[in-house]
């Protein structure tokens, strides 16, 4: 077998416990949207209301 | 995170067959990527796992459309149902993802021999907060079928506002994998609140995540599911 070959077969010798992985994702981070995006979400139809409720007050410094 | 080459392999092997699968649903035609065509033996244990991993949803176009699926096609399915059991420890949804894929066979080779078989225990879901369960339910979205009854679908359908505020969650987080999966269960539930406006957020998780093909399939299946064109 040559190093080529070794290779490939490392990288597709799938395992069981790589697709237990893929079945069982732990929940990806979240990203939070910017303004320009909050205002594709207001443009967009017009109804999708919940999702452009405030963002929760936050208190103030001082 | 970085990926292993393997699990980066899997994963794109996982997308193409996803996206036969959304060709698949758009045409009609069947989902040749499960069936693929001879080649050398690596590459065939590559699709046998992709096929196992995106699960029943692999017959998806068979199930919703009811175009029977190929010989070829169901051959595949059955060889990466037998081959990729879920081991003795396993997670809930690697085993209700397998119990999902041996009911599709049942349900569409009328040459398969296997008799109902018991399902696996679901108890982690009532517990679930609405977060994990709209975490989980987006994992397991290829159960998310009309007419399916388990345990699984039996506990989306006590919670649709959890699944709702799921969803919402998701899309503000940019998780659009979790928010179509979570869309395409909230097509089948009964309850959802109509402020939710769960067409045009499906239109929206499409727009910013439909690159994906797993977010393609989830909303193409939540669309087939909300016009009722599988009947």
């Amino acid at each position: 077998m040559t190093a080529t070959e070794k290779v490939t077969k490392d990288l597709t010798g799938i395992q069981s416990a790589d697709i237990e992985a893929a079945l069982d994702p732990a929940e990806a981070d979240g990203i939070f949207r910017d303004s320009r995006e909050c205002a594709a979400l207001a443009l967009f139809k017009g109804g999708f209301g919940l999702l452009l409720s405030p963002p929760t007050p936050r208190p103030k410094k001082g | 995170m970085e990926q292993s080459g393997t699990s980066s392999l899997l994963q794109g092997a996982v997308q193409d067959l996803a996206s036969a699968v959304v060709s698949a649903l758009r045409s009609g035609d069947h989902t040749r990527a499960a069936a693929p065509e001879r080649a050398h033996a690596e590459a065939e244990d590559l699709a046998l796992a992709a096929v196992r991993v995106l699960g029943a949803d692999a017959l998806l176009p068979s199930t919703l459309l009811h175009t029977p699926p190929l010989p070829d096609e169901l051959a595949v399915f059955r060889k990466a149902v037998e081959a990729y059991p879920p081991g003795a420890d396993a997670a809930p949804t690697v085993r209700w993802s397998h119990w999902a894929m041996r009911n599709a066979l049942r349900r569409l080779d009328p040459g398969h021999a296997d008799a109902p078989h018991q399902e696996p225990d679901a108890a982690w879901l009532e517990s679930a907060t609405w977060q994990l369960l709209t975490h989980q339910l987006a994992v397991l979205a290829a159960l998310a079928l009309p007419g399916e009854d388990c345990a699984v679908t039996r506990a989306a359908r006590q919670r649709p506002v959890d699944v709702a505020r799921g969803f919402v969650r998701a899309v503000r987080r940019r998780d659009w994998r979790q928010a179509a999966g979570a869309g395409r269960w909230l097509t089948l539930l009964e309850g959802v609140p109509q402020t939710l406006g769960l067409d045009n957020g499906l239109d929206f998780v499409e727009l910013m995540g439909g690159q994906d093909p797993l977010v393609a399939l989830h909303v193409s299946a939540a669309r087939l599911t909300r016009t009722g064109a599988f009947v």
